[in-house]
């Protein structure tokens, strides 16, 4: 019961509380370009969450052994690296050669492995010395963490189409980033996140 | 035949028209994350910069023949190689001091979307030189939006610059936060946009859109012949093989077709179904 409760209690804070695409930025690039293509928020959440589960869990395992947990940022992204690259390689082999999943399937898999939020859950747990109960609801959570996010910006970009009031030099791009921003300052909020300090 | 772009060229489109950073919102991460003063910024933009350039020369001269599912990851994995040893070294044999931030950040740079959007769209359909110079110029643009906004996050957020304090009457810590990177970023990309507008008109159109790219402005001009079709050209006279009379060779009308095929002894109704 208390390794359910940690894992839901950090997965919770890992999407509303400290939610690492909107209040870290970590894999906004990929969450606004996602956006664009709602079809894909469920494939590349869940492809996240497992890739952020795996990852994170394996590293949590790595860093338990005494000879690793004092070695260098250097070293730890080197290693975290290598672990990511091999899970990565092991799934997309095993779609590709046991499960004959096309190429374009595959470069999705791809995005959603090989990226910064991807990467970024194995030194958060790290740093926030998480068990491997928090590891997986960090996993969990950052795959939430951005379908949230993607939604939230899908939505938004929605209403800034139909918006014939945007002067025509914020439309686009920069009309976009102000909304994120918006989203982010609302996310700041829920950390209590003191901004004029 | 094949013309080599000019440096000028190759600049202006990587750094300043399709800046990857202003335009199209690739790298977010490390600039909304970790570049919060200057001092960081100019750290995170000098990796960048180089990591770009080495992972491009790399994918042009080697990685052309792979599929993208294999090449992406690849970028990754040199991108990770490359940084890492760098990053002990200035960790274990100098005296340099880096902050928590920058520590977590830099092996996050190896798996920025500059570089694998940069050498999908630029250095695996070129070759060496023109993918050196096309990341060369991207990374510059890159790196002055970094630096730029590390420099402004700094004097805001902060009241100093590279550490020296400005003694600013006001300061908004906000501006440090992700939202107030973002804010700045929207500002600097309507400034950008701007420019190009003036600069380079035919451009603009493209940067309506979110995160444009490359090869977008082809796009747009195929979307405009699409929606708005104007008169359909027809083959030069020369051309049309009719194997009808001359005489009936340009009929245009709904009256001048049904004389036609009256003349042929078939007789259609409207839905044009044979009686």
């Amino acid at each position: 019961m208390k390794v359910f409760t940690e894992l839901f209690i950090v997965a919770f804070y890992t999407v509303f509380v400290q939610n690492l695409v909107l209040s870290s930025g970590l894999g906004i690039s990929e969450a606004i370009r996602v956006s664009a293509k709602p079809g894909t928020f469920g494939r590349i959440a869940v492809m996240i969450s497992g890739f952020s589960v795996v990852t994170g869990t394996l590293c949590g395992l790595i860093d338990m052994i005494p000879a690793v947990s004092g070695v260098s940022f250097a070293v730890r992204g080197l290693i975290y690296g290598g672990v990511l690259a091999a899970v990565f390689a092991l799934v997309a082999v095993i779609a590709k050669f046991l499960f004959g999943t096309s190429d374009k399937f595959l470069s999705t898999l791809g995005i959603a492995a090989l990226n910064t939020l991807v990467f970024a859950v194995p030194h958060i747990n790290n740093h926030a010395a998480y068990s491997l109960a928090g590891c997986v609801g960090s996993g969990i959570g950052a795959g939430a963490a951005f379908v949230l996010a993607a939604l939230l910006i899908n939505k938004g970009s929605q209403l800034l189409k139909e918006n014939e009031d945007i002067p025509e030099v914020f439309k686009g791009t920069p009309a976009m980033l102000f909304y994120v921003a918006m989203i982010s300052l609302a996310f700041a909020g829920f950390s209590d996140t003191n901004i004029f300090g | 035949m094949n013309k080599t772009p000019s440096f000028k060229d190759v600049f202006l489109k990587n750094a300043v028209i399709f800046n990857p950073v202003l335009i199209q919102l690739a790298g977010l991460c490390p600039v909304v994350a970790a570049s919060s003063s200057l001092k960081s910024a100019v750290i995170l933009s000098a990796v960048a910069f180089a990591e770009l350039i080495a992972v491009s020369v790399i994918a042009s001269a080697l990685l052309k023949k792979l599929s993208r599912w294999i090449r992406v990851p690849l970028y990754f994995v040199i991108g990770l190689v490359l940084i890492c040893p760098a990053l002990w070294y200035v960790e274990t044999q100098t005296l340099a001091v880096l902050t928590m931030s920058i520590k977590i950040f830099i092996p996050l740079i190896a798996i920025n979307s500059v570089v694998a959007v940069h050498c999908e769209q630029f250095a695996v359909k070129n070759d060496v030189k023109t993918a050196f110079l096309s990341s060369a110029a991207a990374g510059m643009g890159a790196s002055v939006v970094f630096v730029a906004t590390g420099a402004l996050r700094e004097i805001i957020g902060s009241s100093s610059i590279g550490g020296i304090l400005l003694n600013l009457p006001l300061s908004f810590k906000g501006m440090t936060l992700p939202f107030g990177c973002l804010i700045l970023l929207g500002f600097m990309s309507a400034a950008l946009k701007t420019f190009i507008g003036k600069k380079h008109p035919e451009y603009s159109a493209v940067h309506s859109s979110v995160a444009a790219k490359p090869g977008d402005e082809l796009n747009e001009k195929e979307n405009v012949s699409e929606k708005e079709p104007e008169e359909i050209p027809l083959p030069a006279e020369e051309e049309i093989q009719y194997s009808v009379p001359e005489e009936y060779a340009r009929i245009r009308t709904e009256e001048e077709i049904e004389e036609f095929f009256k003349s042929l002894g078939l007789d259609f109704d409207e839905k044009g179904d044979e009686k």
